[in-house]
């Protein structure tokens, strides 16, 4: 069997019935991604020894007839944000290179609970983007590349994430999303990307960019793939008081003949680039076989605003050290040197009123989705821009509703990939749920790729 | 019921802000980062605007956990 572009699910059945070796898996992706890793500027650090180690003891473990369950064995690589032993953790920035941690985050705590096997630390953008970057090139390992294109940008900030599974270097990757970083590698890179609602994953371990915004989830070629990640990495952490008490069971079963109340926030599309519109315009055909599509609309309230204060003022406290002693300046953005600097213009009341406001929005988004299974929208509104290009105005950000909405009132998100660009790039589609329907809008999600078959296309890697 | 009023961002504030930054870290900034600060600090009072100008009832309370801790039980 040829593990490449294979899912965890398939993967998996086929460690149980002994048919493949984890240490041969291991092995295998370790290969790739020493061999293809520096072509994406996907890899930040190899674990070779931990990877094999691990898959040692996993293969001895279903030899002795002890199956842990559908990770066993499974490697996956892990944004280099969160913490592991034996590795560096460089949170993508130059100046963090050296930086070490003696201990695991809680989610690669779980993840070798489960089995899995960690290979990699991979790339992201420096900071998770949040000190402004502006284009690709924003990471010491340099842009994040796209498989799907030569001059293609993976996206970010989870950018070695969306890259390693799209370019089968890895089964599945952990990525982070405070706002997009989940969602877009995901679209620009054509995989499934799963941003869980906020509080189903610990995220001890993880650098913190906004603490009331990050959320950590994972990308996969399968939506079923992404409940099987939560299933391992979901539930409560004494070490993070925003850890919900609630676990998550993935219900992976038959979804065709289930019937969907999906929601579409009106014009959402308009303003996407004329590939993702013309792409998302048929996705809605496609969705009327699997249910209902209404059009809805939300209260007029500046919703950009409220999330970009938010998520300003936070990080600007999270980093206040590197922004007080000017080590900005050794970040590898050109943008990133001087664009934080601005957030001083924050005031503490303008603070509290985006978080007031957002009570409001939680309660209007919660009321809206009440009627529906999920909300229905492009997962980005282009396709993967040029690595040299500017991706947004510094000062005309491009809106982003669903975005803002679903990070700043915390709701779970899968992004699907639904066709391509005339040029060959990916375009995506997601669907957003209420808080802790994480289960639904993956449920949404497999049905579609139930009836798809745009996450069975894989890019030439050669 | 909350109702918009037209978000007018005040020059004056965008000025007195920059003044502020460029006090703090002016030293370390380029004419031309300066400039890109001058900007960013315009584009945050035009964000801060768009805040002030929803209304909200003295009820609406900000979403922020906050628990007394005690650590012995």
């Amino acid at each position: 069997m040829n593990p490449i572009f294979r899912s965890v699910r398939e993967l998996s059945e086929a460690i149980r019935r002994r048919e493949v070796s984890p240490v041969a898996l291991a092995e295998t992706f370790l290969d790739r991604l020493e061999r293809l890793g520096p072509r994406y500027n996907a890899v930040v650090t190899i674990t070779r020894e931990r990877g094999l180690a691990a898959a040692r003891r996993a293969e001895a473990e279903v030899a002795a007839g002890r199956w842990r369950g559908p990770l066993h064995g499974i490697p996956y690589g892990a944004k280099d944000l969160l913490a592991a032993v034996g590795a560096p953790t460089t949170w993508g920035a130059a100046p963090l290179r050296r930086q070490v941690f003696d201990f695991d985050a809680t989610v690669i705590q779980r993840l070798d609970a489960a089995g899995a096997v960690l290979v990699a630390k991979l790339a992201m953008v420096e900071l998770a983007g949040g000190m402004g970057y502006r284009q690709p090139n924003a990471s010491f390992t340099g842009p994040g590349k796209s498989p799907w294109g030569d001059d293609a940008w993976s996206g970010g900030s989870s950018s070695g994430s969306g890259s390693a599974v799209s370019a089968g270097l890895v089964p599945f990757a952990i990525g982070s999303e405070t706002w997009g970083s989940i969602l877009s590698p995901a679209a620009y890179c054509g995989v499934t990307g799963l941003r869980p609602t906020y509080g189903r994953v610990s995220r001890h371990g993880a650098m913190a960019l906004c603490w009331t915004l990050d959320k950590l989830g994972p990308l996969a070629l399968t939506a079923d793939d992404c409940g099987l990640v939560l299933e391992a990495i979901a539930g409560p952490d004494a070490h993070d008081a925003t850890a919900a008490d609630r676990t998550f069971t993935h219900d992976g079963g038959d979804v065709t003949t289930r019937r969907f109340r999906f929601g579409m926030l009106r014009d959402v599309a308009a303003g996407a680039e004329p590939a993702v519109a013309a792409a998302f315009a048929r996705s809605l055909d496609t969705l009327a076989k699997l249910g209902t599509v209404e059009e809805v609309t939300l209260p007029e309230l500046p919703y950009d605003a409220i999330a970009r204060t938010i998520l300003f003022a936070e990080a600007a406290s999270a980093f206040e050290d590197m922004i007080e002693s000017g080590e900005l300046a050794e970040l590898t953005a050109p943008e990133d040197h001087y664009t934080a600097y601005a957030r001083d213009a924050i005031l503490a009341k303008d603070y509290i009123k985006a978080l007031r406001l957002r009570g409001v929005v939680m309660r209007e988004a919660d009321r809206v989705l009440a009627r529906f299974d999920a909300l229905v929208g492009p997962g980005r509104p282009a396709t993967a821009p040029p690595l040299a290009a500017e991706f947004r105005s510094p000062h005309r950000p491009a809106l982003d509703p669903m975005g803002a909405i679903g990070n700043m009132a915390g709701l779970p998100a899968v992004a699907v990939p639904n066709g391509f660009s005339e040029s060959g790039l990916p375009t995506s589609l997601q669907f957003m749920g209420r808080a802790w329907a994480d289960d639904t809008v993956l449920a949404a999600a497999r049905a579609w790729q139930g009836i798809t078959d745009w996450h069975l296309r894989h890019p030439a890697i050669g | 019921m909350r109702r918009m009023s037209e978000p007018v961002p005040d020059p004056r504030e965008a000025a007195f802000l920059f003044d502020l930054i460029r006090t703090r870290y002016g030293n370390r900034l380029t004419a031309e980062q300066l400039e890109a600060v001058r900007r960013g600090v315009a584009a945050i009072v035009a964000q801060s605007a768009a805040l002030r100008a929803v209304r909200l009832v003295n009820a609406d309370e900000p979403v922020q956990r906050f628990t007394p801790l005690r650590a012995d039980p």
